[in-house]
């Protein structure tokens, strides 16, 4: 059943209850479907969207973008979902590729393209058109992660891969129509999104915030609403901690459980969720856009195993395979690949051939080096992926390096992730130049790369050295570097 | 130059706006880049130019340009 199905079926038996707060304004689960139906009526009308065609939406925690999304899906069409702050490079290569009917939602970092409203899709009209199940294998979302090679990649993901991954989450984190959910974390990202279908499919309350910069609105929103759960990144954890201390720990007996989102964690920081929230439901995932919480671990049942990334999420079956594609027999290590209806169903742009490249006799491969020990468990080693995790905002090296690149006085680059001395962001951008000339300021550095980069992804330390280490194939050696 | 007009000043430069566009009311989620990265490097550069630092709890009081001037005055 998709996760719209299952919205329309809470909208049935569940008529009043509260789908969504946002600010002052309660919505049902009645006036959300008939919201979402007129949404889907109007991007049919207006924008002339058919079955298969792309919106882009500037995903934020707008109610609005809510009912653009599902009525998107309702319409049969295909959901394009970027961070509003996306800069103007990342969205041309995004519009190219994907070639949408429109693109709604504010843009902060893209001038030229005059973008439709959100609150667009609520133009009344007449004969709201009736609804029809979008089929399970129909596309429904292209999300573009920050591929390795630093050009955005789109993870397309249908109606069954989208469901499959909510009653994974739902099941292991024991979700119930009676959860109240503050979504801080950005609904542009998998993670964010994720959980809109999860609390929707379910029947839950979602309470939107979009962010966790304030904490005085943060905890006064728990408070009032009275959530009993919500999702975070380490990096979250670790801004909520610096901002508020303990705080939470006043919340242990309302709040019934925090996902968590994969990136390296330390065990002190898991320790002390336990002890301020001794009674919450911990869960912390692992997985990737292409294979949303692929597995999960809760702090408190599964404390022994604090350092591994957690088992198989219910449903997903998890193998190690080598570089040839053979099973590592248990505990040996290899790429971790993973099995299940939640995994991606293609890449966007990408032919067959080449996405049959990604699998290992059907699991797909995560990029992720491991091993799985007698219980199941998965041990990470390292990222076969380069990516540097910025206050759980993923950065592709190369993406900074080809701008630093184009900054005149600068012959060659490569930046890498250096810890965050505040200890706050995880990781932060490093970036080493080889530089001719010797008058180029940091400073002017930084100001050439500011119009063109989002300010997560400026480097926090630049250092000059005389010649980037490259293999004898001409690869970037970034492990030397850091 | 007194507290508000530092304190403006740090805001409009993390945020990369002009200072005209900050007020005392100015708040965290008012530009693209006050967000939760924006807001730590601007109570850290607050910090960082007064000489003084902050309690966790002093700083999830502080959601605008006010209550940051108004905190900082505290502790001058």
């Amino acid at each position: 059943m998709t996760v719209e199905e299952q919205i329309y079926q809470n909208s049935i038996q569940q008529p009043d209850r509260i789908a969504l707060i946002a600010g002052d304004e309660k919505v049902t689960y009645a006036k959300l479907w008939e919201r979402c139906l007129l949404a889907a009526t109007n991007v049919k009308r207006k924008y002339g969207l058919k079955q298969g065609d792309r919106i882009i939406l500037s995903a934020s925690a707008n109610i609005d973008f809510i009912y653009a999304y599902f009525g998107i899906h309702i319409a049969g069409g295909v959901c394009v979902p970027i961070d509003p702050d996306t800069n103007e490079t990342r969205f041309d290569l995004i519009k190219k590729s994907t070639t949408p009917v429109c693109t709604m939602g504010l843009l902060h970092k893209v001038e030229e393209t005059p973008t439709i409203p959100l609150n667009d899709v609520l133009t009344p009209c007449d004969n709201i058109e009736p609804y029809m199940q979008p089929d399970s294998e129909q596309l429904a979302d292209v999300l573009f992660t920050t591929g390795t090679t630093g050009a955005p990649k789109g993870v397309a993901l249908n109606h069954r891969n989208l469901a499959a991954a909510a009653l994974n989450i739902n099941t292991f984190i024991k979700n119930t129509a009676e959860d109240v959910e503050l979504l801080a974390l950005p609904v542009s990202h998998s993670f964010g999104l994720g959980r809109v279908r999860c609390v929707l499919s379910k029947g839950g309350t979602l309470v939107l915030l979009g962010t966790f910069a304030s904490m005085k609105k943060f905890f006064g929103l728990m408070e009032q609403h009275h959530c009993t759960g919500f999702g975070m990144v380490p990096a979250s954890w670790a801004y909520i901690k610096k901002m508020s201390g303990e705080h939470i720990g006043k919340f242990a007996d309302q709040l019934r459980y925090i996902e968590i989102g994969s990136s390296f964690m330390p065990i002190p920081d898991k320790e002390l969720l336990c002890r301020l929230l001794p009674n919450t439901r911990i869960c912390m995932h692992y997985g990737l856009t292409e294979a949303s919480r692929s597995a999960f671990m809760e702090f408190h049942s599964e404390h022994d195993q604090l350092n591994t990334a957690g088992k198989a999420s219910p449903n997903v079956d998890v193998k190690i395979f080598d570089g040839e594609g053979k099973e590592m027999p248990l505990g040996g290590e290899g790429e971790v690949c993973v099995k299940g209806n939640h995994v991606t169903c293609s890449y966007w742009n990408e032919t067959p051939e080449r996405f049959a490249k990604d699998f290992f006799n059907g699991y797909f491969r995560t990029g992720d080096c491991g091993y799985l020990d007698a219980d199941g468990y998965i041990h990470l080693k390292s990222r076969i992926k380069e990516m540097i995790n910025v206050g759980g905002k993923k950065v592709s090296p190369m993406e900074v390096e080809d701008i630093l690149n184009t900054i005149p006085g600068i012959t060659d680059c490569a930046c890498v992730a250096m810890p965050d001395p505040e200890g706050v962001m995880g990781e932060l951008v490093k970036a080493f130049i080889v530089c001719d000339d010797t008058s180029l300021t940091d400073a002017a550095i930084l100001e050439a790369l500011k119009p063109k980069l989002e300010v997560y992804k400026l480097p926090a330390a630049i250092e000059r050295i005389d010649a980037i280490p490259k293999t004898a194939s001409g690869k970037v050696q970034r492990l030397k570097l850091k | 130059m007194d507290t508000l007009e530092k304190v403006i000043e740090i805001v409009a430069t993390i945020c990369s706006v002009d200072k005209s566009e900050v007020t005392e009311n100015s708040m965290v989620g008012d530009f693209p880049a006050w967000d939760s990265v924006g807001h730590l490097s601007i109570l850290s550069n607050v910090e960082e130019a007064f000489d003084i630092s902050f309690e966790p709890e002093e700083m999830m009081e502080m959601e605008d340009v006010k209550d940051i001037v108004n905190a900082v005055n505290a502790k001058l």
